[in-house]
């Protein structure tokens, strides 16, 4: 399997999670202005 | 619950990645020039599900702008512009990916053809909505106004994403593949068109709700659900 290939996937999941936990934060953010 | 499906969303597009770039293979004929790899081809993983993605998300913005021009119901208004915004950023990267496999496949970034120039085109039209948003500032004159250029929208998107590239004789730009293309592939691009999709219409919700906690603040400076 190609090192290069390897690397940008593990490079793409780490974007990819990092921008998908920084949508939750901002959700939760966005839930507690509304319950005040 | 939601929060399981948000994982879920999470685990999809992880499952996407994955199989873009270390399960499927590459298709056949895409050899670079100069002696690119092919597996630059991959690309079309990531560009396919941004630029469907910023489709759906342009229609979307028609539809809510007309059930606006309808119901006059706020919250029509702020969905359609929250899924204009969202839709511009699918729709750039959709041109940016684009560029990139063109400079590999064509040898320049850009290069005028009909799917392209429909692309930057699409990308001209909706940043003019935000444009005529930010100009006014009545905000029922700015919500009718737009919602009626939205609304204008679902002929252009379209004609822009199916009709325009189809009109020109030549284009470079690849058709879309036949049975012959392999299995894997097809799945790829279908899995990552849904999980991009969906995760359109989760980042359209929080800037829609976003927009809705700004205006009750310009109202009267305390805070509700409305």
């Amino acid at each position: 399997m190609d090192d290069g290939l390897l690397w940008l996937a593990g490079v793409n999941l780490v974007l990819w999670t990092g921008l998908f936990l920084y949508m939750l934060r901002v959700e939760r953010r966005i839930r507690q202005e509304e319950d005040r | 619950m939601s929060t399981l499906l948000r994982w879920i969303l999470w685990l999809w597009i992880s499952l996407v990645i994955l199989g873009a770039l270390l399960w499927a293979p590459v298709a056949q004929g895409f050899a670079g020039l100069d002696g690119a790899s092919p597996q630059t081809s991959r690309i079309v993983f990531f560009h396919v599900p941004f630029s469907v993605g910023s489709f759906v998300g342009f229609v979307a913005s028609g539809v809510w702008s007309v059930l606006y021009l309808w119901r006059r119901r706020e919250k029509d208004d702020r969905a359609a512009a929250a899924a204009v915004e969202v839709s511009l950023v699918f729709c750039a990267l959709a041109t940016l990916t684009g560029a990139m496999w063109s400079r590999v496949q064509w040898g320049a970034y850009w290069n005028w053809d009909p799917r392209q120039t429909s692309i930057a085109l699409a990308l001209v039209f909706y940043g003019a909505y935000l444009s005529l948003r930010g100009a006014l500032e009545d905000p029922e004159v700015r919500a009718r106004i737009s919602g009626a250029y939205a609304a204008l929208g679902l002929v252009v998107a379209p004609f822009l994403f199916f009709i325009m590239p189809r009109m020109a004789s030549f284009s470079l730009h690849p058709k879309p593949a036949g049975s012959e293309m392999d299995p894997r592939i097809g799945s790829v691009v279908g899995a990552g068109i849904l999980g991009f999709s969906l995760l359109f219409f989760w980042m359209q919700n929080l800037r829609c709700r976003t927009l809705a906690l700004e205006a009750d603040d310009d109202f009267d400076g305390d805070r509700d659900n409305g």
